[in-house]
């Protein structure tokens, strides 16, 4: 497929006498991504696929019974994986929005002369350098109401954070700020430095307030790095699975990766669980569509 | 950088600094936390409120090291004596350490661990940060067709939830004989992070004005020669970001190095939530497996930090 | 780079093929990582010791165990000669043919005499009653329960107890003597609380705990042969189980939502409270004093008594199993041959593993080596298990899903929660046709 694409070259474009051919180099430089990829992909997609229209379960010797899309209908159906969606869209949105303000309003904070910039910038870079198992593990024990930091730095006594069914969520989102927000910072920090000094001196001297100058210079030229940023970070929060798992157990935190991971791995039900993996693709699929979208308008202004 | 001008905006930057300096140490003091407690002595390790004075122990990185079992009975005075230093700070811990039937001290599995996490972390990242460079520069310069639909294909790669990757990637490895071995998560971890690196890197090239590498080709550069001699330094401050974003998903990974590899190759990071196990964690030795093994991250983002720091600037100043 | 990528991959491929046959000297067993398996390591270095062949008990983090024996086992890795698996994956693991059977090996050897009963009935037999063995009972573990002997023993807190219940303040003979030293002790104004119990619904943890107050009150989860479970998981005897559970919970320290053995070791540790409930496993990091500030004050008793007067526990530990992948198979088995003479069950008991020997657990010897061994030994004569069926772990959590919300959160009734359950069951049953 991707060769077929590939073997056209416009003739306009700069074809070197010298060296390689831009066509040839074009080629050499994408195609071994594009197929390295599809050759990793395509194999484990197609099982999937397959095996999410039958009964089949990796744990029993019984063959696998072709049910066509009764998987998918039996899961559509079930209130559970419903609510599974809507506690992962509820995540999503709190720990993103939550990455994109503190990693964004960090980064414009940091965007001047300040002393020992780069050791400061390393520093805050250091959540995200953690696992997220070890993340969870010591999160857990600062959450504890009677032995854990954060009550008492913050004098809160006992308070429940993970065990409230109504807070765990928020308490795992927090957590995940705290370890994401670094990422977003430091896209954003790129992008910032990349607007020119001279438009901000333009808008000084035609004094535009700095509501105007933000909004109509700084985000848009700082937008598409940091739609990067919000990409994968959406495409990583829905996949999220090892700090909520590790952090509480309330079904007011079973995000549909945990769901996911018992139906694959504890109960076995392989088709079914290639079933879901389906949907929760076709999901994010459809979002970063969305995504990319406005990445491609964002950049033709 | 323009020059600070009024006083008003001296107050700003001045303001902005003490932020940045409470928001650091907002971020910093769970880690903070986690540091120190590398050092303690276990019985202040979770103390409240938490202890911030104490003298500074060696014994966490040495239980971190060895493989240990619980004392059943106190050492007798002559073996207490005969044991090198590091043995004696096992045993004041209630442990001793395991040797072999060959009577050879054994090693916990960090050691190791830690040199697989190190071979496959930077062999997957120069692989990932190299070709997704390359295939950047291939969608941002070349006309090529269905540009958008490659490029999100790129980007989907990266969408499906490792579960259920798992067991189809397994079943292939099994076949060709990649399971347990550092080639077979290099390059699971090279095919996780390119997509990323993909994006990345487009981002930023897209930003270094064509005319550079224009003018050198009028100048006699072939295409490959322009490519190395006058992108690649441009697009440094990108490579660095990216390298760093690839090594930390790489060093961190845990789902697929639990399930893909066994003694041989298995990384770190499953290693450090095992030492729960024995019902009551020693935080000690927790915290040590984890300081250590933030090191050589911290130290790889603090190398490149200026770098990352650079930003876009030169194309958009310069254009 | 791709054609070199493959070269290279092929070039391995061909060399671990090569190399696996030459190393028969070397045996692999899979555990999670804990001290028993610290203890395994030192009994099999006897072994290399012995006869030359290297032993090595590979481990995983407790949380993954299960899943990461499940796709070595299901993808036919030969990666392990042997597991030590969970009681409930012997349905699973024998019916899809992953375990050697050992029956043969276990009637040569007249093993069903040689263990503990209980052990052989759940750690080592499947289908129930069948007569067909998978494992040798190696690990034997069951819930039993820390206390604070200062607390019980102080002076002023058994007079106050006596005035308040009317009865003595000790290690309590039955659940609802327990619920009174709960409440009696929770004192939420003071940081201390009542009782530590499992809470943690993403395994077995909460189950397991659930299991322990059920079975004491003479309860059932179903009928093991005939896949029963009406009348039986939804009696009376365990709605007032699941009722008295829920009651305990409310004398936990805040927050005991997610809580398995690591957080109940830490109850007693960090002065949380009274008593609490984990497996004897766990309990040598508390005779520690390196580990427990408090180990000079920590006593065990086992399960206490229903109303009715029945005792029994929730069955952990683990059986150990030669895995059918392995090319390792008759070493494997010469091992076991060495691992079931009595004087390494005697040694496996002094290094600090729970041997299932009955011999060794009936000696003098074994039950005052440790505060919890005869607590050990009383409760290993009377346990119960969960579900074996190779679908237990949808029966696990289908149980966390209905009961989880009603023990922490307060939600419906007992009777509710355990009224669909019963019905999940039925239709999990069915759906694998284990009844019409």
């Amino acid at each position: 497929m991707a060769t077929a694409v590939l073997t056209t070259l416009d003739p306009q474009s700069r074809a070197a006498s010298r060296g390689m051919s831009d066509l040839s180099i074009r080629n050499l430089f994408i195609i071994p991504t594009i197929v390295f990829l599809i050759v990793f992909n395509i194999f484990p997609l197609l099982y999937s696929l397959g095996y999410s229209f039958t009964d089949f379960r990796a744990s029993s010797s019984a063959p696998a019974n072709f049910v066509g899309l009764q998987n998918y209908r039996d899961l559509l159906a079930d209130p559970f994986i419903w609510n599974n969606f809507t506690i992962t869209a509820k995540y999503v949105i709190v720990s993103v929005v939550g990455q994109v303000i503190v990693g964004f309003g960090v980064a414009l904070l940091l965007n001047r002369d300040i002393p020992f910039k780069g050791l400061l910038t390393t520093l805050l870079l250091l959540p995200m350098m953690l696992s997220m198992a070890v993340v969870g593990l010591f999160w857990k024990l600062l959450y504890d109401p009677s032995f854990g930091i954060i009550n008492y730095a913050l004098g809160l006594g006992t308070f429940e954070w993970l065990s409230n069914p109504n807070m765990a969520l928020y308490a795992v989102a927090l957590t995940d700020i705290w370890m994401w927000s670094p990422f977003v910072m430091l896209l954003s920090l790129a992008g910032l430095s990349a607007v020119p000094k001279h438009l901000y001196e333009a808008a000084a001297i035609d004094r535009a307030g700095s509501f105007y100058t933000f909004f109509r210079i700084t985000l848009p030229l700082v937008a598409p790095i940091l739609m990067i940023a919000i990409i994968f970070r959406t495409m990583e929060a829905f996949k999220t699975f090892d700090l909520a798992y590790i952090l509480t157990s309330q079904p007011t935190t079973e995000v549909i990766s945990i769901r996911l991971y018992k139906m694959a791995f504890q109960e076995w039900q392989t088709g079914m669980s290639c079933a879901l993996a389906y949907i929760v693709l076709i999901m994010v699929l459809a979002i970063t569509n969305i995504y990319v979208k406005y990445l491609n308008k964002v950049k033709e202004r | 950088m323009a020059a600070v001008r009024t006083s008003g905006e001296r107050t700003t930057n001045r303001l902005a600094i003490v932020l940045v300096l409470i928001i650091t140490m907002i971020f910093l003091a769970p880690i903070y936390w986690i540091a120190s407690t590398a050092f303690k002595p276990r019985n202040l390790a979770t103390t409240i409120p938490p202890t911030v004075i104490f003298t500074p122990e060696i014994s966490p990185f040495v239980k971190l090291f060895t493989k240990r079992s619980q004392l059943r009975a106190a050492p007798t005075p002559e073996e207490y004596e005969a044991a090198p230093w590091w043995e004696r700070l096992v045993f004041d811990g209630g442990e001793k350490v395991v040797r072999s039937g060959r009577g050879e001290v054994q090693l916990s599995g960090y050691p190791s661990r830690f040199m697989n996490s190190l071979i496959v972390a930077i062999t997957s990242t120069v692989l990932a940060v190299g070709m997704g460079t390359f295939t950047a520069y291939g969608f941002s310069r070349f006309k090529v067709k269905g540009e958008q639909d490659l490029l999100f294909f790129i980007l989907s790669t990266r969408m499906l939830p490792p579960v259920v990757v798992a067991i189809p990637m397994f079943l292939m490895y099994r076949a060709v004989g990649l399971n347990d071995t550092h080639l077979g998560l290099i390059i699971l971890y090279t095919a996780f992070n390119l997509s990323f690196a993909v994006w990345l890197m487009k981002g930023f090239i897209d930003e270094i004005p064509k005319e550079y590498e224009e003018a050198a080709l009028v100048d006699g550069y072939t295409r490959m020669q322009a490519f190395f001699k006058i992108v690649i330094p441009e697009a440094a401050t990108g490579i660095a970001a990216t390298a760093v974003f690839c090594f930390i998903t790489a060093w961190n990974e845990y789902a697929f190095a639990l399930i893909m590899t066994n003694r041989r190759a298995q990384t770190a990071p499953p290693f450090i939530p095992s030492q729960v196990g024995s019902g009551l964690p020693d935080w000690t030795v927790i915290a040590s497996g984890t300081l250590l093994f933030l090191l050589p991250v911290a130290i790889f983002t603090f190398l490149l930090r200026n770098h990352l720091l650079r930003g876009m600037s030169f194309g958009a100043i310069r254009k | 780079m791709r054609k070199k990528l493959i070269g290279m991959a092929g070039g391995l491929a061909l060399a671990l093929a090569s190399s696996t046959s030459v190393l028969a000297q070397e045996l692999t067993i899979f555990w999670a990582e804990w001290d028993p398996a610290n203890y395994l390591q030192e009994l099999v270095n006897e072994y290399e010791a012995e006869t030359g062949v290297q032993v090595t008990v590979e481990t995983t983090p407790w949380s993954d165990f299960q899943t990461k024996t499940f796709t070595e086992l299901n993808a036919k890795g030969s990666a392990y000669d042997m597991v030590v698996g969970d009681s409930q994956w012997l349905g699973a693991a024998s019916e899809a043919g992953h375990y050697v059977d050992l029956t043969e090996f276990f009637n040569k050897h007249n093993l069903g005499e040689v263990m503990a009963p209980a052990t052989v009935k759940y750690y080592a037999e499947y289908p129930s009653s069948s007569g067909k063995y998978w494992a040798i009972p190696a690990e034997g573990d069951a819930v039993g329960w820390s206390y604070r002997k200062d607390w019980f023993e102080d002076p002023a807190e058994m007079e106050a107890f006596k005035a308040k219940y009317g009865y003595d303040l000790a290690v309590p003979a039955t659940w609802a003597q327990m619920r009174d030293i709960a409440e009696f002790f929770h004192r939420p104004d003071q940081g201390r609380y009542g009782i530590a119990i499992y809470t943690d619904n993403s395994y077995d943890g909460l189950v397991m705990g659930v299991e322990n107050a059920i079975f004491s009150y003479g309860g059932e989860l179903g009928n093991y042969e005939t896949y029963e479970v009406d009348g039986i998981i939804n009696s009376e005897q365990n709605i007032a189980a699941l009722e008295m559970y829920r009651e305990l919970y409310g004398f936990t320290p805040p927050g005991w939502a997610k809580t398995f053995f690591v957080e109940n070791n830490q109850a007693i540790t960090e002065n949380l409270a009274a008593m609490s409930m984990n497996y004897f496993a766990f309990f040598p990091a508390l005779t520690n004093e390196a580990s427990n500030p408090n180990a000079k004050v920590t006593g065990f008793f086992a399960n206490p008594a229903g109303p009715d007067g029945h005792q029994f526990a929730a069955l952990g530990g683990q059986g150990i199993s030669v895995i059918s992948y392995s090319e390792n198979q008759e070493e494997s088995m010469k091992f076991l041959e060495w691992f079931i003479k009595d004087d390494v069950q005697k040694r496996w008991a002094e290094l600090g593993g729970y041997t299932a020997s009955a011999a060794v657990l009936e000696s003098e010897e074994f039950q005052n080596a440790t505060p919890y061994n005869k607590a050990f030994y009383e409760t290993m004569f009377k346990v119960k298990d969960f579900w074996a069926t190779p679908e237990y772990a949808e029966l696990l959590i289908q149980m966390n899903q209905r009961i989880y919300p009603y023990i922490t959160g307060g939600e419906g009734t007992a009777k509710d929660a355990l009224d669909s359950l019963a019905t999940d069951w039925n239709a999990t049953f069915k759906k694998y046709n284990r009844v019409q």
